[in-house]
C-alpha cells in the first residue's frame, strides 16, 4: 500500500519506509505514530491519501 | 454468502437487519411525473438529480426505468445506468421487461445489480431468456406473481405463481433462491372496488406463504400501489401502515419513496385504527365500510399527519434538504417558494437549510464528501439564503455567533481564511471578512465593534506564525477574552500549544482546517472549548536515535556559470511548463479530489469522468486565452559563504544575504552549502518566477461572485502551474549549469528532489525571512517583468515565487 502526501506528493511506501524519518522498511502507514510528519514538508498523517 | 447488491462504491445486502431494504422509486419514468419530464427532454443530468435525491433521502437501492411510450428505451436506459452507475452511491435496480434492455443494461453496469422484473405472462419463454442472461451477468432478479391467467388476486394464485417461476429460476437454471425477490403484488383498496376489498389481505397472507413454502426466497412489493385513488395526506399514512404490516409478515424490500415512510410510532392512535379497518376490511359494529370512514377521517383530521411527521422531511422541504446536500441548483427558486408557503423564511434557513449544511458537514468528516462537492452545497446554501433574507419580516433576525475573521499582518494569502467564511457563513454563522494584511490594531477595534464571539487568525508565511504568537499578548492586554482560532500552512499543533496558547488569557485552538475551524465554533456555543494541547509522546523527533550534525563536503567542484549578472524572459510558452504540474497534488492537495473513502476504480471513474475534465479545460485556457504567462528573472552571482551569510557579488556591490541555522541536530544552514572565501568562493542562482495576474484577477471575481468552488479549482490550478514554473526554470538553471547528469525520470522525483542542488524559496522553511527579498529584487530587478514587493516584502501578482540556487550535490530541502 502507497500512500501519497496530497501537500508536496511525497509518497510513502511501507516497503521502503522513511529512512528520513527512522521509519524501518516494512512498516505499514496505519502503524506510523501519530506524530509522524511528511520527511519532505512536515504535513501531518490526515494529509495522506491512498495512492493504489 | 449474504446476498447482496453492490455498485461502484457500496454493497448492499438484500436481507436487511431491520428491514425492509429501501428501494427508491421516483426514478421511474411511469411513476415519477418530474421524472417523466426530464427523460422525455432528454434531461439526463436531470434524471439523474432526483436519483441523488432519493438517495439523499435514504433509498439504499434505486429503481431506474426509463420504458415510455415513443421513447428508445434501449438508448435511455444505457446512458441512465452509465450515468447513474458512475454518480449514485447506492446500486441499481434495472427496471425494464425487454430483454435485450436488460442485457445492455447488465454488461453495462460495474457491480451486481438487481432486475426488475420478471413473469410468467407468456408462460416462461422470456422468463427463460432473462434467466440465463441474470445467470451469465450474475444478478438478483424481482419476480412478479403474473401467470398466463394474468395478475394473481388471491393469496393461492400467488403463491402458485411464485413457486412455477423459483422452479424455473432455481431448479432449471441454478440462480441461487436468495436472489429472488418475489413481488406479490397488492391492489388498492382505495377505489372502492368490491373484487378489491382484501387486497391487503390477501397480499399479506402470499408474504408469508411464500417465504414458508420457498426457503430463502425473499420478497418486495410496491407498496404505495395499495393506496392509489386515495388522497396525498392520507396515502402516506396508509402507505407506512401497510409497509408495517407487510414488514411484520416477512416482507424484505419495499419499493417506495424513500423520504415518504412514517415510522408506526408517529402515526396517531385514531388514524392508525381507520387503516387497520382499511387493510384488513374490518366493519363490525359500524355504520360505514371502511373506506368511507377512512376517506372522511383523514378530510377531518389533515393535519394531525404534520405533527406526526416531526423531523422528517416532505415536499418541499425535502427536496431543499436534499440540493444542498447534493450542491444541485435546478429548480431551486420553486421549491424555496414552496418552502415559504409552509414555514417563515428563517424557519426555513433554521430548520432546513442549516441542517442540510450540517449534514454536509457529517459527510466531509467521515470522508464520505470531498471538499469541491462542500463547496458546491454552500453556493446553493448561499443562493438559498440570498432568496430568502429579502423575504424576512423586520425583526425578524437571525440569531447568529459572529466569527471575525482576518490574514494577519504582513501576509497577503487569503484563500484559506476564505474557505473559513465560505464554510461558517454558510454553517448559518455571521462572519466578519477582514480581508488580508489586517493589523492587530483593526482586528481589535473590529472585534470590539461587532462584538464578535470568536477571531480566527490566519496566515501562510512562517512570518505569519510568529506574527500571530506576538499578536496574542497584545489582545490579552486590550483585554479581549474570545476564542482565538489559528490556521495557516506554517502553523503545527506543538507549536500553538508551546507558544501560542500561553500569550493569551482566552482560550487558543489549532484548526488544521476549514471544518476544524467550524468544530471549533460549535465547540465554543457548547461551552466546551479548550486551547490546544500536546504532548511529544508518539512524536518522531522523539524516537530518533539522535541525529548527528551533517557533513557537509567542501570538495565539491563549482559549476561554471554561463553569465554573471541578470536576465528576464518573458515569451516562455506555457505548454513548457504544464508538463511539470504534479497533478496528484493538485487533485488531490489544493482541489480536495481525494480517494479518501472510494475503492481505487472509483476514484478513477471520478477523476477520468470529472476532475481530468476540469483540468483540461483550464490547460487549454492557460495556453490558447493567455490564462497563463509564465515570465522569470534570473542570474547567476559569484559568491562566497561566512558562517551562517552568503555574501552575493554583483559588479561592485556586496549584497549579504544571512540565512537561519536549525536549533537542534543536524544544525543546517543553506549558507553551508557555499564555499567560503578561503574555499576559493562560489556560484549562487536566484530566480523570481510569476505566472502573471489573471488568474489572480479571475479568482477574485469568481469568489465574489459566490461561485466557490470555480474559486478554489482556478486559484489551485494558478500556484500548481506557479510551482511548476518554478519547477520547470530550476531545470532549466541546473542545465545551463552543467550539473543535470541525473535529472529525475518522473514527476515524483521533483518530489524527492532526485537531481544535483536544491532551491530555497524565500518565506519557506529553510530560509522564512521576507526581508531577503530587498536584496533579491535589487539582484534581479523584477519589476521589469511585472513583479513588485508589498511594504511586507511579499510579491505581487500572489502568483509568483522566488529561490535561491544551491548546486552542492548534499543541498536538500530543510526546515528551520
Amino acid at each position: 500500500m502507497k500512500m501519497i502526501c496530497a501537500n508536496c506528493g511525497y509518497i510513502y511506501d511501507s516497503e521502503k519506509g522513511d529512512p528520513l524519518n527512522g521509519i524501518a522498511p516494512g512498516v505499514a502507514f496505519e502503524t506510523l505514530p501519530d506524530g509522524w510528519v511528511c520527511p519532505l514538508c512536515y504535513a501531518g498523517k490526515e494529509a495522506f491519501d491512498p495512492l493504489d | 454468502m449474504k446476498p447482496s447488491l453492490s455498485s461502484l462504491y457500496q454493497a448492499v445486502e438484500l436481507r436487511q437487519q431491520i428491514p425492509p431494504l429501501i428501494i427508491g422509486e421516483r426514478t421511474n419514468a411511469n411513476g415519477s411525473k418530474l421524472f417523466r419530464e426530464r427523460l422525455l427532454e432528454n434531461d439526463y443530468q436531470g434524471c439523474l438529480q432526483i436519483g441523488l435525491a432519493q438517495e439523499a433521502s435514504g433509498a439504499q437501492v434505486l429503481d431506474l426505468c426509463a420504458a415510455y411510450a415513443g421513447r428508445d428505451e434501449l438508448r435511455d436506459m444505457t446512458e441512465l445506468v452509465a450515468l447513474f452507475a458512475r454518480s449514485v452511491k447506492v446500486p441499481l435496480m434495472i427496471d425494464s421487461t425487454t430483454p435485450e434492455v436488460i442485457e445492455a443494461c447488465l454488461k453495462l453496469y460495474p457491480g451486481r445489480c438487481i432486475v426488475n422484473s420478471v413473469n410468467l405472462e407468456d408462460g416462461g419463454r422470456t422468463l427463460r431468456r432473462v434467466c440465463s442472461l441474470l445467470k451469465r451477468y450474475g444478478a438478483a432478479a424481482v419476480a412478479l406473481t403474473i401467470s398466463e391467467t394474468g395478475m394473481a388476486m388471491t393469496a393461492e394464485d400467488k403463491v402458485a405463481t411464485a413457486r412455477r417461476i423459483h422452479d424455473i429460476a432455481v431448479g432449471e437454471f441454478g440462480l441461487r433462491a436468495s436472489d429472488l425477490l418475489f413481488d406479490a403484488l397488492t391492489f388498492t383498496v382505495g377505489a372502492g372496488d368490491a373484487s378489491l376489498r382484501d387486497a391487503a389481505v390477501q397480499t399479506i397472507r402470499a408474504i408469508r406463504e411464500i417465504k414458508a413454502a420457498l426457503p430463502g426466497v425473499g420478497t418486495v412489493l410496491g407498496v404505495s400501489n395499495i393506496s392509489f385513488g386515495l388522497s396525498p395526506i392520507s396515502r402516506k399514512v396508509l402507505n407506512s401502515v401497510f409497509l408495517h404490516e407487510a414488514v411484520e409478515a416477512g416482507l424484505d424490500a419495499a419499493i417506495i419513496d424513500a423520504g415518504k415512510v412514517l415510522p408506526l410510532a408517529r402515526i396517531h392512535e385514531a388514524d392508525r385504527a381507520v387503516c387497520f379497518d382499511l387493510l384488513y376490511d374490518r366493519s363490525e359494529g359500524q355504520a360505514h365500510d371502511p373506506l368511507v370512514r377512512f376517506i372522511e377521517h383523514f378530510k377531518a383530521a389533515a393535519p394531525s399527519e404534520a405533527s406526526s411527521s416531526e423531523g422528517k422531511f416532505e415536499g418541499a422541504e425535502q427536496a431543499v434538504f436534499a440540493q444542498v446536500v447534493e450542491g444541485g441548483k435546478e429548480h431551486l427558486e420553486d421549491n424555496l417558494s414552496m418552502l415559504v408557503q409552509r414555514m417563515t423564511p428563517l424557519a426555513a434557513i433554521n430548520q432546513v437549510l442549516v441542517p442540510a449544511m450540517r449534514r454536509v458537514g457529517e459527510l466531509f468528516g467521515r470522508g464520505e464528501l470531498l471538499l469541491p462537492f462542500v463547496l458546491q452545497s454552500a453556493e446553493v446554501m448561499k443562493k438559498a439564503v440570498s432568496w430568502l433574507e429579502p423575504l424576512m419580516e423586520k425583526g425578524e433576525v437571525r440569531q447568529q455567533t459572529r466569527v471575525l475573521l482576518a490574514t494577519v499582518q504582513g501576509d497577503v494569502h487569503d484563500i484559506g481564511k476564505n474557505l473559513v467564511d465560505i464554510i461558517l457563513s454558510n454553517n448559518g454563522y455571521k462572519v466578519i471578512n477582514l480581508g488580508i494584511k489586517v493589523p492587530v490594531e483593526t482586528i481589535i477595534e473590529k472585534a470590539r465593534e461587532h462584538r464578535v464571539d470568536v477571531i480566527g487568525l490566519s496566515g501562510l508565511l512562517v512570518k505569519s506564525a510568529m506574527v500571530m504568537r506576538e499578536s496574542l499578548r497584545q489582545y490579552r492586554e486590550a483585554g479581549l477574552t474570545q476564542p482565538i482560532l489559528l490556521g495557516g500552512a506554517a502553523l503545527t499543533p506543538r507549536f500553538v500549544a508551546e507558544s501560542c496558547v500561553p500569550e493569551y488569557g482566552g482560550p487558543v485552538v489549532y484548526c488544521s482546517d476549514a471544518f476544524a475551524g467550524l468544530t471549533a465554533v460549535r465547540a465554543h456555543e457548547a461551552g466546551r472549548l479548550v486551547s490546544t494541547s500536546w504532548s511529544a509522546a508518539g512524536s518522531v523527533a522523539a524516537m530518533k536515535p539522535g541525529a548527528r550534525d551533517a557533513g557537509i563536503a567542501r570538495d565539491n567542484p563549482v559549476p561554471v556559470a554561463p553569465f554573471f549578472g541578470v536576465r528576464h524572459v518573458e515569451d516562455i510558452d506555457p505548454a513548457l511548463v504544464l508538463p511539470y504540474v504534479n497533478r496528484q497534488v493538485l487533485f488531490r492537495g489544493r482541489w480536495g479530489y481525494r480517494r479518501a473513502k472510494l475503492t481505487a476504480e472509483a476514484y478513477d471513474s471520478l477523476i477520468e469522468g470529472t476532475v481530468q475534465p476540469i483540468y483540461d479545460g483550464l490547460v487549454c485556457r492557460a495556453v490558447e486565452e493567455g490564462l497563463v504567462r509564465p515570465r522569470v528573472a534570473y542570474g547567476y552571482f559569484r559568491c562566497f559563504s561566512e558562517g551562517d551569510a552568503v555574501h552575493v557579488l554583483d559588479g561592485g556591490a556586496v549584497h549579504v544575504f544571512r540565512f537561519p541555522r536549525q536549533a537542534a541536530a543536524p544544525h543546517l544552514c543553506i549558507a553551508d552549502y557555499f564555499k567560503s572565501e578561503a574555499e576559493g568562493g562560489d556560484v549562487a542562482g536566484f530566480f523570481v518566477v510569476s505566472i502573471g495576474d489573471a488568474i489572480g484577477r479571475e479568482a477574485h471575481v469568481l469568489y465574489e461572485a459566490n461561485r466557490y468552488h470555480d474559486y478554489l479549482m482556478l486559484h489551485g490550478f494558478g500556484v500548481e502551474v506557479t510551482d511548476a514554473l518554478a519547477e520547470y526554470w530550476h531545470a532549466v538553471m541546473r542545465r545551463e549549469l552543467g550539473i543535470a547528469g541525473s535529472e529525475p525520470s518522473d514527476l515524483s522525483g521533483y518530489v524527492t528532489q532526485a537531481y544535483q542542488g536544491s532551491r530555497f524559496g524565500f518565506g519557506y522553511p529553510a530560509c522564512p525571512d521576507l526581508e531577503a527579498h530587498r536584496p533579491v529584487f535589487n539582484l534581479l530587478r523584477p519589476e521589469l517583468i511585472g513583479v513588485t514587493l508589498t511594504e511586507n516584502m511579499q510579491m505581487v501578482p500572489e502568483l509568483s515565487t522566488s529561490a535561491i540556487i544551491a548546486h552542492h550535490p548534499q543541498a536538500k530541502y530543510f526546515a528551520v
